[in-house]
């Protein structure tokens, strides 16, 4: 087995099952605790698919600075164990989640048979790097770029009024 | 792949250096339990109150312009190691990023979200 | 074995579909947030999975990816402000009780 396979799997796991725990805890902040565990191994998934620049912005951005925002806001908003919302009929839950999602997993099925192979071309050694990644970027998706700082903008803009209200 | 070894060496150190650590001062620590030695530390005072206090509000907007200025190095990172192949467009781009991003800071500045009174 | 799409895929259908589950049966806001959080970040793998696969010579997907994130980071912050202003007018995150636009 090489030693890709190893990692992925090892990284796949951790993902699914700190994914799992997080639906399944009810207090928000062990949720959110379980939820970077998950970014971080899907960071490590990315740099198996040789997305170098992704590699750091997972752990940058959504462990970082995301997940800082909400483990800050759990605790702004400081619900104490007996405010929180109680969470009954699980069964009744789940059977409506399956209800929704079975589209979704009919479409996962199909796409086995469309994707004859799944074999991964081979990709070159600059591929995913910083460099090319800022290449791509400031060239071909100039445009979007820009609207992504007024995105920023509305949502500075946003809290800002949000939070100003407070007093 | 051989650029993550790097990170993989370091990832292993993060987790061996504190389990070392841990299961060092477990052997060799004499252990004589007493009822104020179990408390929580705080500062050396006596601790009162929960640990959960809530935090106010106004530091929730110094973490979202945190988070605004992160994402800004974000794209500010392979805009600078692609810089020699990019040209004077590229400038301009980041410069009007840059701007736009300001006005919204500019904004909360004088609105006076950065205040504390 | 060697690495397919489908492991990807599988992954990223599995933390999407966990995602859905949080984004409907919590009622905590900000558990909402985390899980949308969730599976938007499977989302992302099969942007980057697929950017390997079609488009070897071109990063189309990982650009994907980027945008993802930076709107998921814009989404969060304007989105638990919103839960600070509910919890401040409610005195609650439950979304059970927010009710006040049903009919």
């Amino acid at each position: 087995m090489a030693a890709n396979t190893i990692f992925f799997m090892i990284f796949s796991l951790v993902a699914i099952i700190s994914g799992f725990v997080m639906i399944t805890r009810r207090h928000p902040l062990s949720a959110a605790l379980s939820l970077v565990v998950t970014f971080i191994s899907l960071a490590g998934l990315y740099g198996l698919l040789a997305a170098k620049l992704l590699f750091i912005i997972q752990i940058l951005v959504y462990a970082g600075a995301i997940m800082t925002l909400v483990i800050f806001s759990i605790m702004l908003l400081n619900v104490q164990e007996e405010d929180l919302p109680a969470e009954e009929r699980i069964i009744e839950r789940v059977s409506i989640t399956t209800l929704i999602l079975l589209p979704m997993i009919y479409i996962i099925g199909r796409s086995f048979t469309v994707i004859k192979d799944g074999q991964f071309p081979e990709v070159s050694q600059d591929f995913g790097t910083i460099h090319s990644v800022g290449m791509f970027l400031f060239t071909t998706y100039s445009f979007p770029f820009e609207v992504i700082s007024i995105l920023l903008l509305i949502s500075l803009l946003g809290v800002v009024v949000l939070a100003k209200r407070r007093i | 792949m051989e650029s993550f070894g790097r990170i993989g060496f370091m990832l292993f150190l993060a987790f061996i250096v504190p389990t070392i650590a841990l299961v060092l001062s477990r052997f060799l620590q004499p252990r004589f339990v007493t009822a104020s030695k179990i408390q929580t530390y705080e500062c050396g005072i006596k601790p009162y109150g929960s640990a959960w206090v809530q935090f106010n509000i106004r530091y929730y907007i110094y973490a979202l312009i945190f988070v605004v200025f992160d994402i800004e190095t974000v794209f500010l990172y392979p805009w600078a190691v692609a810089f020699k192949g990019l040209g004077l467009f590229a400038v301009i781009e980041m410069f009007l990023f840059l701007t736009i991003l300001l006005v919204g800071f500019a904004y909360a500045w004088k609105k006076g979200a950065l205040d504390w009174h | 074995m060697t690495l397919t799409l489908y492991h990807y895929l599988i992954v990223a259908a599995l933390l999407f579909c966990m995602g859905m589950y949080g984004i409907i049966t919590s009622k905590n806001a900000v558990r909402v947030l985390m899980s949308m959080e969730l599976a938007l970040a499977g989302v992302s793998i099969n942007f980057v999975a697929f950017s390997n696969y079609i488009t070897p010579a071109a990063l189309t997907g990982q650009i994907f990816t980027i945008f993802i994130m930076t709107v998921s980071a814009a989404e969060a912050g304007v989105g638990l402000a919103i839960i600070f202003n509910v919890y401040k007018n409610f005195k609650t995150v439950d979304m059970d009780k927010i009710d006040l636009m049903k009919w």
